[in-house]
């Protein structure tokens, strides 16, 4: 049974003050309008129930009066917005949030937390009322809108249907700043999250005036995952270190198999305690390209269950950025596949030696032991320079052939000030302006260093198509070309890989190509969002590129019953309550009053 | 189109001087009415000698008396008269002009009386050349503080020493007594001719809503709720009231008539009065 709700409950107050109005027209004398006539002895001297011998005149029943006491009453309901409180997900403007990133991979309902999330939405949208306006946002590893606020539920059925889940981590906030976004200054809208709660944590939301309602999916957190693949150089030489966690609540046995190049090199039975983790550790096979290791683990996330690593180390890059926000260079390095990037304000204590690149942006450069160093716009100590001042605004001024400058034109950029910088040792200046060199590179027998006079964000490069492929270039000089062995890259995330072809193609695991379109000798791949392997040809060229998740956050799977949401907790709620406008038949039933007291009026006239 | 009309009573008059009227009164016209035996003293001029000398027997011939007839014009001049657009009391001078202009032409004696002011009587007019006066009397707008109702106008001008005649009433009759004074006037032998001049406002009103109404003719105000109700109550009480009227009039062989002022004029003579009888 329905309750009857009101949104502005204080508009009912309105009702006394109109009432008494109303009345006091009655008990007022009404002053009757003069009229002069040839003789009035014809007319009838009894008059209507309004009469106008007295100041204030003793109420009498009067069906005009309660018929206008009716209405009114029915207008004041109609403005303190009753609704109708009922079970639903969705309200009368909504905007629902469906996660489809690994964890809801997840089979621990039946025939997955994705596809019951699905489910929910689909009935969500059969049982919206006429003018109910839905809107949906995938929460996927880049937020997207499936389709805008409309109250159409034959095309929103159409738009959820084919919708895939992910084997890849999602930016719930982003997905739900979104979702804000859609609905932000609409009263009474509510914001639908579709989702298991395994997602970082959003601290940056606001949701205004949206209610947010959180429906979890999931039943289990038992899973099995490989949590770490890769290779480090020891004392013995180089080695191969898997590690396989157990996110359940059980004690689970597993096998754990590494390959390489396909061949079965280690095989092993694991028995993991619960929220425990196994490791094994090899030697690295010689000659093989690429490794893989794999569960047999029945669990509820296959995804998680898979691992590579390609044995060419420029294959992967970890890059050390030290400085302050760079949101172009960051997006740059991004975009090279081999890159896992991360940021600190200083160098580490052990000299940046986990490091393949130490990146200083902005600040004094230190000594490192890494095999790449860039320096960019702050010569320090280890520097491949002598700096003798400062230039403002000078204009570039010509390049020597170098493979970091290969698809790059300086020509036209604007630099706000430069350092000017002298050469030193075996550094060579690369390009040059008027005030002095711009770019230089400097190759030692353990470590390369490449310096820039110029901090990017001082100067206009970071705009200039040329950007992305000079930080391509940098990593490619820095780094280590990598080979042209198979790419293993984090699945989901954007990447870009040379394309000198005027079209390109990649094959997904699940079968299919998707054609891809290259643009300035690249191609930005966005498609790899299930782990697999996928093929990536651009005209002769074929790149055997490898999707792996290893996201612990995923991989925990069991689900959340509350989320935070700015500091805010929301519990998950089974049957949400909806509140359904009531106004609209209050507006019929009102006006039906109005139709019968002047029908009425109209009788007694 | 008033050329060759003349007032048509239902039942003659007695005249006082000879007019241009045949009474049933046998008089000395030449227009012969019958026969009777001599009587001792009568005029030996009309004498039918023929009869004498064929029958032997002395006959006298007698004729019908051509005297003047007397035509009250009692034109209401009662404020109730000045609604109406165009007002009903123009509609009224119009009529009696037209009637006066018929009387005038045909020798008969003219009385116009006003009804509704005090105002002194005015002498009897006769022949065409009075037709001047009468216009002048009719188009006198007369300031009267202190206006008389129609039906004390009637009552008295019946007890005045009127003569008898035709009386001829142009007045809209909204006055509660105007039947009761039309029947006092009837029964001073006056053949009384109503003309009841309604105008759109007294037949049709069109008004509504919560109005007092104040009388016209200086009657009490009215408190009124008008709605279908009311003016479907107006409507049967002014029939009734015009029943009245026409009763009251016919009664001594009077006419009775409604002369709508959004009607013209001379259809109203044409086919009313013409048709009717009233003019011949």
């Amino acid at each position: 049974m329905a309750q009857l709700n009101f949104a502005r409950p204080d508009a009912l107050f309105l009702f006394l003050p109109l009432a008494a109005v109303i009345i006091a027209l009655y008990l007022l004398r009404m002053k009757r309008r003069e009229m002069q006539v040839p003789a009035t002895f014809l007319w009838p001297t009894h008059t209507e129930e309004v009469r106008a011998n007295a100041l204030f005149q003793k109420l009498k029943p009067s069906w005009l009066l309660f018929l206008q006491l009716l209405a009114l009453a029915v207008t004041v309901g109609c403005i303190a917005r009753p609704q109708l409180v009922q079970r639903g997900l969705t309200g009368e403007i909504t905007v629902l949030v469906l996660d489809s990133s690994a964890s809801m991979g997840a089979t621990d309902v039946s025939p997955s937390r994705f596809e019951e999330a699905k489910r929910l939405a689909k009935a969500a949208i059969e049982s919206a009322r006429p003018g109910d306006r839905i809107a949906m946002v995938e929460a996927g590893p880049v937020p997207r809108v499936v389709f805008s606020l409309s109250s159409d539920p034959v095309r929103q059925l159409a738009e959820l249907q084919p919708l895939t889940v992910s084997d890849a981590e999602t930016d719930a906030g982003e997905a739900m700043r979104l979702a804000s976004a859609i609905v932000a200054g609409t009263e009474g809208a509510r914001i639908v999250l579709l989702s298991d709660g395994v997602f970082e944590r959003i601290d940056d939301f606001s949701q205004g005036n949206a209610s947010v309602v959180f429906q979890s999916v999931g039943k289990s957190g038992e899973n099995l995952a490989i949590e770490a693949f890769g290779s480090s150089e020891s004392q013995k030489g180089r080695l191969l270190f898997a590690s396989v966690r157990n996110f359940g609540d059980k004690v689970a046995t597993t096998n754990l198999t590494i390959l390489a190049d396909g061949k079965v090199v280690d095989s092993s039975q694991l028995q993991i305690p619960s929220q425990q983790s196994q490791s094994r550790t090899i030697a690295v096979p010689a000659g093989a390209t690429l490794f893989e290791t794999r569960i047999d683990a029945k669990d509820a996330l296959a995804a998680d269950n898979y691992s590579a690593l390609s044995a060419d180390p420029a294959a992967s890059l970890q890059v050390l950025k030290i400085g302050g926000e760079d949101p172009f260079l960051d997006r740059a390095l991004a975009l090279d596949p081999r890159v896992t990037l991360d940021r600190a304000d200083r160098l580490p204590l052990d000299g940046g030696s986990s490091y393949d690149i130490v990146v200083f942006d902005g600040v004094a450069s230190e000594p490192t032991t890494s095999r790449g160093v860039l320096i960019l716009g702050k010569a320090g100590t280890g520097s491949p320079v002598r700096i003798t001042g400062t230039a403002a605004r000078p204009k570039f001024n010509g390049a020597s052939s170098s493979e970091i400058l290969k698809g790059v034109d300086l020509d036209g950029v604007y630099f706000e000030e430069i350092e000017v910088a002298q050469p030193i040792g075996s550094a060579e200046v690369l390009a040059r302006s008027a005030a002095g060199p711009l770019i230089i590179a400097d190759t030692k027998p353990n470590q390369r260093v490449v310096y820039t006079a110029f901090s990017p964000l001082e100067s206009d490069f970071p705009l200039q198509i040329g950007f992305p492929i000079f930080v391509s270039n940098l990593l490619d000089f820095l780094g280590g070309e990598a080979g042209e062995g198979p790419l293993v890259v984090p699945v989901g995330r954007a990447f870009s890989l040379p394309a000198n072809a005027p079209s390109a193609s990649l094959k997904v695991p699940t079968g299919g190509e998707v054609q891809l379109k290259p643009n300035g000798g690249a191609v930005t791949i966005r498609e790899a969002k299930r782990v697999g392997t996928y093929e990536f040809r651009s005209g002769n060229a074929v790149r055997k590129v490898i999707a792996v998740l290893q996201s612990p956050r995923e991989s925990a799977l069991a689900p959340e019953r509350e989320i935070a949401l700015a500091r805010k907790p929301v519990k998950s709620t089974d049957a949400p309550l909806r509140f359904a406008d009531f106004w609209q038949p209050l507006i019929l039933l009102g006006l039906l009053i109005l139709g019968a007291e002047w029908w009425l009026y109209a009788r007694r006239s | 189109m008033l050329e060759g009309l003349r007032i048509s009573p239902r039942k003659s008059q007695p005249g006082r001087v000879r007019g241009e009227r045949l009474t049933r009164r046998a008089g000395l016209s030449i227009e012969f009415a019958d026969y009777r035996d001599y009587a001792e003293g009568d005029d030996l001029r009309h004498l039918d000698w023929n009869v004498l000398a064929r029958l032997d027997s002395p006959v006298m011939r007698t004729y019908r008396d051509e005297e003047d007839l007397a035509v009250h014009l009692l034109l209401d001049d009662s404020p109730s008269m000045a609604f109406g657009e165009p007002t009903k009391l123009l509609i009224a001078r119009h009529l009696a002009a037209a009637l006066g202009y018929i009387a005038l032409s045909n020798g008969d004696a003219l009385y116009p009386v006003r009804l509704g002011r005090r105002e002194p009587p005015l002498s009897a007019l006769r022949g065409r050349s009075s037709f001047g006066r009468f216009a002048s009397w009719l188009g006198r707008d007369v300031a009267d503080d202190a206006p008389t109702s129609l039906s004390s106008s009637l009552r008295a001008f019946a007890n005045s020493r009127a003569r008898a005649g035709v009386a001829i009433v142009l007045s809209d009759g909204l006055d509660p007594d105007a039947a009761a004074s039309i029947r006092a006037l009837v029964g001073r032998g006056h053949e009384v001719w109503l003309v009841q001049i309604l105008s759109d406002l007294d037949l049709e009103p069109d008004i509504e809503g919560d109005l007092r109404l104040t009388d016209g003719e200086g009657g009490a105000p009215t408190d009124i709720t008008a709605n279908s109700i009311a003016l479907r109550k107006y409507r049967d009480n002014l029939h009734e009231h015009n029943e009245g009227l026409a009763d009251s009039a016919k009664r001594g062989g009077g006419r009775y008539a409604i002369f709508e002022t959004s009607r013209p004029l001379d259809r109203f003579i044409q086919d009313t009065l013409k048709r009717e009888g009233w003019l011949s």
